[in-house]
């Protein structure tokens, strides 16, 4: 009963501060808008417009289904990513040799643009949903490989010796004093693979013609439809907020509550 | 016997802290461990505690359990102040009901308030939290509590209450105490015998407490450290210069 008061409060404000992203977002609109009225719908459709194109589209069974595709793409190269890049990262961290090792092929990693994975990937692959979805992989694991492994790295000694004075077990240790130590290393990782997950894959699906919202983004462009364009510009971006602030950061505001704990009054929100 | 340090030694990268130290703890006996700082007390009690491995020796023990208070409440900051204390209990497989209950009745043994279990240590003072420290050392029914220099960061008023919390838990449940401090008033005032280690020599003097600890009045206790500060042997604990 009362751990549920406290969750409907918790929800209750993380749900309200959301006023204050939505204000951030219709700033945005507002600007969009401007530019709309200086260069004219051909060059720039309104967000209204857009609006309802999206709304249009969103009845559209072909564009429904292309839209699940990418969706299923950029999540299941997300998921992959995160996974790999994490548990890697947590066993290089424990090792010394293995993160000098591993910096400078991350740094290499990083450093191949995206484009050239997916062109290498196209001809490994050959065009279908496999390029977009190692594309987000190849790309962004090594940012949860640094976040993990940065995570682990940091870690404080002292309570990992006072967790082994009371002879807790690896396990434990990583769990208890490890884990929620590299929440604050890996969530940012995580919300940059996420974002970069929907980006990368419209961009290859676009360049090796599998469909999803990139290959409608591609024929859209063809049809030189506008609206269309900026209208699937807009669900991209939808998605993106949505995986950011509907799935990631509710997950991390919940595990960071006892830094909410340590604020002097007022900073609290 | 507890514990048997058998002439044990370490270095920290070729540099030797101490060589050759002997040490025994007996039955329910409290043994402090002073002397300046440097001179390797901390390094004596985590290869006590099996924190770090000796480079040289054998440390033989005779206890299934133990605890270490740390000079740092080395709280975890994630968990409330009740999950802290539990925390020792959590490591032994005991379920989440039962140990919390036991740590609040720890925490009450300790001077910590109920409404104060549910808070983080962000939240708590830094008496609190070093209270906390000792609930939780103490909830898993230590056979012996390793002390290092828990009580230096609090001030003098909370110093006595804490020592006195010490002395009465260690004459209740018979453990044995190693407690590594820099305060000689302080290891007269809660020790059955006092060991000196000095600088790289291993221990220079051991001596025999008369009486209980508890009971030596604090006049008793600023007679001995005074008589203690002409000693030779303690010569090095008073020498500021050299450190």
């Amino acid at each position: 009963m009362h751990h549920g008061l406290a969750f409907l409060g918790w929800a209750g404000r993380y749900l309200w501060s959301g006023w204050a992203g939505a204000a951030g977002l219709f700033c945005i609109a507002a600007a969009w808008q401007a530019g709309h009225e200086l260069y004219g719908s051909f060059i720039l459709p309104a967000p209204l417009e857009t609006a309802r194109e999206v709304v249009r589209l969103a009845q559209d069974e072909a564009f429904r289904h292309a839209a699940r595709q990418t969706a299923e793409r950029a999540g299941l190269g997300f998921a992959l990513s995160v996974l790999i890049g994490t548990a890697a990262g947590i066993a290089a961290g424990y090792s010394f040799a293995a993160m000098r090792l591993m910096r400078p092929v991350v740094t290499v990693i990083l450093g191949v643009p995206p484009i050239a994975w997916i062109v290498l990937a196209l001809i490994w692959f050959g065009a279908g949903g496999g390029t977009a979805v190692m594309t987000v992989v190849v790309a962004s694991l090594p940012i949860s490989f640094a976040g993990g492994l940065e995570g682990v790295a940091t870690r404080d000694r002292g309570l990992d010796a006072m967790a082994r004075s009371f002879r807790a077990g690896p396990l434990m240790r990583l769990r208890t004093v490890t884990a929620p130590h590299m929440v604050s290393y890996l969530f940012p990782a995580w919300t940059t693979t996420a974002g970069s997950a929907w980006k990368v894959t419209v961009m290859a699906e676009l360049l090796s013609n599998a469909g999803g919202l990139g290959g409608d983004l591609a024929s859209a462009r063809a049809l030189f439809d506008i609206a269309r364009v900026t209208a699937i510009v807009l669900v991209v971006v939808g998605f993106a907020l949505f995986s950011e602030y509907a799935l990631l950061q509710p997950v991390r505001d919940r595990l960071e509550q006892w830094r909410e704990a340590g604020r002097p009054w007022g900073v609290k929100r | 016997m507890r514990l048997e340090l058998d002439r044990i030694g370490h270095a920290f990268l070729g540099r030797p802290v101490f060589e050759d130290l002997t040490l025994d703890l007996h039955e329910g006996e409290v043994v402090a461990l002073v002397g300046p700082s440097g001179c390797g007390k901390t390094t004596v009690l985590q290869i006590a505690a099996g924190l770090i491995e000796p480079l040289r020796g054998r440390v033989r023990r005779h206890y299934r359990r133990h605890a270490v208070v740390f000079q740092e409440p080395r709280l975890l900051p994630w968990l409330t102040a009740r999950d802290n204390i539990a925390y020792g209990l959590a490591a032994r497989g005991m379920g989440r009901a039962e140990r919390r209950a036991l740590a609040e009745q720890r925490a009450a043994e300790v001077g910590l308030l109920e409404r104060d279990l549910d808070k983080y240590p962000a939240e708590l003072s830094g008496g609190m939290r070093q209270r906390t420290a000792v609930a939780r050392a103490l909830a898993t029914d230590p056979e012996i509590v390793y002390f290092d220099e828990p009580f230096t960061a609090v001030d003098v008023g909370l110093q006595r209450v804490l020592q006195d919390l010490i002395i009465a838990a260690s004459a209740r449940e018979k453990f044995s105490a190693l407690f590594v401090t820099h305060d000689l008033a302080e290891a007269v005032r809660l020790a059955h015998r006092i060991v000196v280690s000095g600088r790289q020599d291993g221990i220079v003097a051991e001596r025999t407490l008369y009486g209980v600890p508890g009971q030596r009045d604090d006049r008793a206790v600023f007679e001995t450290v005074q008589t203690w500060m002409q000693d030779p042997s303690f010569a090095d604990l008073f020498d500021g210069d050299r450190q």
